[in-house]
């Protein structure tokens, strides 16, 4: 930075622009993400049907989230979810990307397929798979009869025991190829002579994809850990669609619940409650993996 | 699970392949490939061909074949049927009118947004990033109740200009942290150079950096149709009048009806999920070297 003619015109000239150029977002930012916060943090401290005037209970709706079985139920969920889809996702997105990134025939359809389901609207999604795990119609059921798979003619959905797994299975099916694309993203980045020289080296195959290529794609994997965090604790659309939450709330995840205790239920001020500290669950566990890992990976500053 | 450990331990062979590339006849190399690949690939098309061939389903005839995949006597009636007996046209128009306009303003702000973080003088600009971060992570339905109202104070309830807005807002964090790695890979010498030329900061950020970072555009482009043209939380709590709901609502709102025509609903969700893969296909060149914050 050595500038020679910086004056303190052209500085604040240049502030100026800055702010006129950061200001539409801006207003849009407070508008709908600062002031909905503000908004849930007071809401949750109500006794509130939504339309009425609220009543004030401090932390009462707080008090009240220990003592809600299926608030539990959300949170080991999301648990599950993060666990079981973050992995999956992973791992498969990780070998399509490396046998992906190869020149071979036909690549770009292959991606292409990959990537679809995560293209599609939860809606379409949802009812789709609806009708695969359907236990009169749907093809699982008419697989496992003609192969006598018997595993597979079962009501997945309608199973308060496999609900949430099996809309962890659909979530897989949907989001993988998001992860192979990051991966594809995160392997063009790889400097092609490192690799030339660890088969100069002598190498072998699983030694440089285990020693060379997976350490190297730390941001990618941190990206994806972080992406995948928020994106479980996010999840609405999906479950709605695909159990309602159900059966018996057995499905139950943190945003299908607010949703019902806002809108199905009148019970907003609780609603807020929940929602606050999904808030707090998703600002506290970015916070400890950008603190963990630094925020490299998420600015794209690292590179 | 099983699939996952399965793909791991095959994927020494990769690389090895790529080694003896040249000892071996090519139409070798590229058979282990596709031999992992096509059937994952047709295992994955499993739903897609589903829906299109339950989209061809008569109502007459409801009886199927291939594992109840495809209707024993496939017909287009049910593409005439949503075309003729439902606004449907209606609901496509509304999508793209939320769609559209939502697009290009976050591709628009957020740049600007972009540009004034990776290369201008802003005060707070930790702060500003700080707080990008955490509406990233922020879910639309923990918000949704105070959009709500907000929209309602404003007027805009029942009204899709509100729907416009609030995905703006809500796609700018991610549009923000893309075009922003990919402006910062713009040489600063290309900066300073039309500076010294006399050009303003907008015309240097509209003449120089926009054009060179299509690709991030285009994934921001992507993901933007996506989350606004599929969502449909805001569009259910917010629209009140038939003839103003997006497409994605029509398979719930008519739950009842289509429960006796299930072909005219997977057709409903093949109208869906057409425009955004075709928007999709056509920028995928681009998605990659975008997301890797490459400029073109």
């Amino acid at each position: 930075m050595t500038y020679v003619k910086i004056d303190k015109t052209s500085v604040r000239r240049e502030r100026l622009a800055g702010t006129m150029f950061l200001l539409p977002a801006f207003l849009l930012f407070v508008l709908f993400v600062v002031y909905p916060i503000v908004y849930n943090v007071q809401a949750s401290t109500l006794d509130w049907d939504g339309v009425n005037q609220g009543v004030f209970t401090g932390l009462g709706n707080y008090a009240r989230l220990f003592d809600d079985p299926i608030f539990i139920t959300t949170l080991k969920n999301s648990g599950w979810w993060i666990l079981l889809t973050i992995i999956p996702q992973a791992l498969i997105g990780f070998f399509l990307a490396l046998l992906l990134n190869e020149k071979i025939r036909g690549r770009a359809i292959y991606r292409a397929i990959f990537f679809v389901p995560a293209v599609l609207s939860p809606v379409v999604v949802g009812i789709v798979w609806q009708r695969m795990l359907d236990p009169f119609n749907g093809v699982f059921v008419k697989v496992g009869q003609a192969t006598g798979l018997d595993f597979l003619a079962r009501g997945y959905l309608a199973d308060p025991e496999t609900a949430i797994f099996a809309a962890i299975v659909v979530n897989v099916w949907m989001w993988t190829g998001f992860s192979m694309l990051f991966y594809l993203a995160g392997l063009q980045l790889i400097d092609s002579s490192v690799l030339a020289a660890a088969k100069i080296d002598g190498a072998s195959t699983w030694r440089t994809v285990r020693s060379i290529i997976w350490p190297m794609l730390r941001p990618t994997h941190l990206s994806l850990l972080l992406l995948g965090v928020i994106g479980s604790l996010k999840t609405f659309e999906l479950v709605y669609v695909l159990t309602e939450g159900g059966p018996n709330h057995a499905s139950e995840m943190l945003p299908t619940y607010t949703f019902k205790q806002a809108f199905q239920l009148q019970s907003v001020g609780y609603a807020s409650t929940i929602s606050v500290v999904l808030l707090l669950i998703a600002v506290v566990s970015s916070l400890s993996m950008v603190r963990a890992f630094g925020s490299g990976f998420l600015t794209g500053d690292a590179k | 699970m099983k699939t996952a450990e399965e793909t791991t331990t095959a994927a020494p062979a990769v690389p090895t392949q790529a080694a003896t590339r040249a000892s071996q006849p090519l139409r070798r190399r590229l058979r282990w490939e596709h031999a992992v690949l096509a059937p994952m690939a047709a295992l994955w098309l499993i739903p897609i061909a589903m829906v299109i061939g339950m989209s061809l389903l008569p109502t007459s005839n409801p009886k199927t074949t291939a594992f109840g995949m495809f209707p024993a006597e496939p017909s287009l009636g049910n593409y005439v049927e949503i075309w003729t007996n439902n606004p449907i046209l209606r609901n496509l128009i509304n999508s793209a009118l939320i769609t559209v306009p939502s697009v290009l303003l976050v591709m628009l702000f957020g740049s600007m947004t972009a540009f004034a973080l990776a290369r201008l003088r802003v005060p707070l600009k930790a702060v500003i990033f700080g707080a990008l971060t955490l509406a990233l992570i922020l879910p639309m339905s923990s918000i949704v109740v105070a959009v709500f109202k907000i929209l309602q104070s404003m007027g805009l309830y029942n009204n899709l200009v509100g729907l416009v807005l609030v995905y703006t807002a809500l796609g700018l964090p991610f549009a923000v942290i893309i075009i922003r790695t990919s402006f910062l890979a713009v040489p600063e010498e290309l900066h300073e150079a039309a500076s010294l030329d006399g050009a303003s900061k907008f015309t240097v950020y509209w003449r120089i950096y926009l054009p060179l970072s299509r690709p991030a555009l285009a994934v921001v482009a992507v993901w933007q149709c996506m989350s606004s043209w599929n969502d449909f939380l805001l569009p259910l709590v917010t629209l009140q009048d038939n003839e103003l709901k997006p497409l994605t609502l029509i398979p719930l709102a008519y739950r009842g009806v289509f429960l006796s025509q299930p072909g005219a609903l997977f057709a409903v969700l093949v109208l869906i999920s057409l425009p955004i893969v075709v928007v999709f296909l056509a920028v995928q060149r681009y998605l990659v070297n975008g997301l890797s914050g490459a400029i073109k």
